[in-house]
């Protein structure tokens, strides 16, 4: 006897043999997949990694750890070593001088810690704090060197977008000074 | 810091003492990990070398290593074949060498009494052999132990190993979830530093030392001294051990030298043959595959070798080389993070 006629037989009534929708999404929500695929999202929407595949984006996703911190943790300290780049999953996370005055606050989806990666021996050159319990998604100088043996033209993109982040930046701060020296050069005219 | 971040760093080392201690107590079981986790980051180079990059070059890549691994593997098996009729021969030969060594010792004594005046004691040679017959004696009632292990080892070593390759990045992404944030980048890069320099010693140190036990045994064969499989295996097996290696591993070609017709001229062959692969092993292999992998001080290699052998035996003085450079590396951060500060 088949489980449907088991089923029929013991008198149940239609609305048992409808997909248990909310049963299906606790499991798919339970399973380690799950969080797979809202990595998969997280990293779909940003726009850094706009040169990725879907399959980059899954075999990225396995070289990176997932790290919460605390309201107030710091995240690292100004002077320490550096190996990682992180990318801020929720919550927000604030970047301040030795000093503790802020430089900028980040929040869902930025990203910080990119020199990590590239500079040797590279030393913090600010304090990272969570301003609020924070999910970060970091990848580390060690998953980049597996990465680049592994899967070298996947770790080939990622050196490539981190480059390319690196060189908005510089190409901001070169802008920014050039604002300052005019500014400067007013201020010296005036006077 | 806040106190259950506190709380969670002693937590963290408590754990990794704990099961420290449950390795130490149960070396029936630690022993073949931790040999399968070698072996593990022995394969696993290779193993992602093999697979990355499309079928063809895999199929290159796999004919490549298999090629390796065969010249590797195949004189070795030879090597010890031979090295058993080798081993039974000098069994059987023992009660004579023990007559003849005492010849010798005999002989040297006499002359030591002319030129000096002073007596030497005649224990040495007889200490010697006695402990040479009791290891032999021990060696023969230990095998069936010897058998056993042999077996579990046989089961237990492809298991572990299986479940390396298997489990152990999600293990690893596991493991370092309870590490807590504040020394988690530090922790995790050394972690990774380690094993990376422990795979590539082990492995570079089995390479130098079949070339250089190959490169005795030929030159053994070569000039027809007596037991050449044997003692190029244990001039292979010594030379694992840094600087005092080589010497120990020469002492055996002594002995059986001594035993020849002409003592003098085989005694100058084997000196010769060893003199040239040490010296092929310092000049050539050892600058290529080891030195670039620790880069320690020659006083701090002999002094850990020593300490390694007085703690662990043989196993010890083998991995306690990666393990002291592992420990120079974290106090060199601990020191540039002091000075940072």
């Amino acid at each position: 006897m088949s489980f449907e006629e088991k089923m029929n037989e013991s008198g149940e009534d239609e609305k048992s043999k409808r997909l248990n929708i909310s049963l299906l999404r606790y499991m798919w929500e339970a399973s380690p997949l799950y969080f797979k695929e809202s990595y998969h999202t997280f990293f779909r929407n940003l726009s850094v990694l706009k040169s990725f595949s879907d399959n980059d984006i899954r075999i990225f996703t396995t070289y990176l750890h997932r790290r919460e911190f605390e309201t107030n943790e710091a995240i690292f300290k100004y002077g320490d070593s550096g190996y990682g780049f992180y990318f801020i999953h929720s919550g927000s996370v604030s970047i301040q001088e030795p000093g503790g005055e802020e430089i900028v606050h980040l929040e869902k989806s930025k990203f910080f810690g990119e020199l990590a990666l590239l500079d040797e021996g590279h030393r913090r050159p600010a304090t990272a704090i969570a301003t609020t319990p924070t999910v970060l998604l970091g990848i580390f100088k060690p998953d980049l060197d597996k990465m680049l043996e592994s899967h070298p033209v996947l770790g080939a993109k990622f050196v490539h977008e981190s480059a390319m982040i690196l060189a908005n930046k510089i190409g901001h701060m070169t802008k920014e000074i050039m604002a300052l020296r005019r500014k400067l050069e007013a201020l010296e005219k005036k006077n | 810091m806040k106190k259950n971040q506190i709380v969670k760093v002693y937590l963290f080392f408590a754990i990794l003492i704990a099961a420290l201690a449950f390795m130490v107590k149960f070396p029936r079981l630690t022993l073949p990990f931790g040999f399968s986790y070698i072996l593990y980051l022995m394969i696993n180079p290779v193993a992602s070398r093999i697979l990355r990059g499309n079928n063809q070059q895999r199929i290159i890549y796999s004919l490549f290593f298999t090629a390796c691994a065969c010249l590797l593997v195949v004189p070795l098996v030879a090597t010890l074949y031979n090295a058993e009729t080798d081993f039974k021969q000098l069994l059987k030969h023992i009660p004579e060498l023990r007559v003849k060594l005492q010849f010798k010792y005999l002989q040297f004594r006499e002359l030591f009494i002319d030129k000096t005046g002073v007596k030497l004691s005649l224990d040495p040679v007889t200490y010697i052999m006695r402990n040479v017959e009791s290891q032999g004696a021990n060696l023969l009632s230990s095998i069936p132990t010897l058998v056993s292990t042999i077996l579990e080892w046989m089961l237990l070593v492809p298991l572990f190993l299986y479940f390396f390759f298997k489990e152990s990045k999600t293990l690893k992404v596991k493991f370092m979830e309870f590490i807590p944030n504040s020394i988690f980048e530090k922790t995790y890069v050394l972690f990774s530093q380690f094993n990376t320099k422990f795979g590539e010693y082990i492995i570079a140190k089995f390479i130098e030392a079949t070339i250089l036990g190959s490169l005795v045994t030929l030159g053994l064969i070569l000039v027809s001294f007596p037991y050449p499989f044997i003692l190029g295996i244990v001039a292979g097996v010594t030379n694992i051990l840094p600087y005092v290696g080589p010497i120990i591993g020469f002492v055996p070609a002594i002995a059986v030298a001594l035993l020849s017709q002409n003592p003098d001229v085989t005694l100058l062959s084997a000196t010769l043959i060893y003199l040239i692969a040490n010296a092929v092993d310092m000049v050539l292999v050892f600058p290529l595959l080891v030195s670039k992998i620790v880069n320690l001080h020659p006083i701090l290699v002999v002094v850990s070798v020593l300490a390694g052998g007085q703690i662990g035996g043989a196993v010890g003085m083998i991995v306690v080389i990666p393990m002291v450079a592992f420990i120079q590396l974290l106090f060199k951060e601990i020191y540039q993070d002091l000075n940072a500060q």
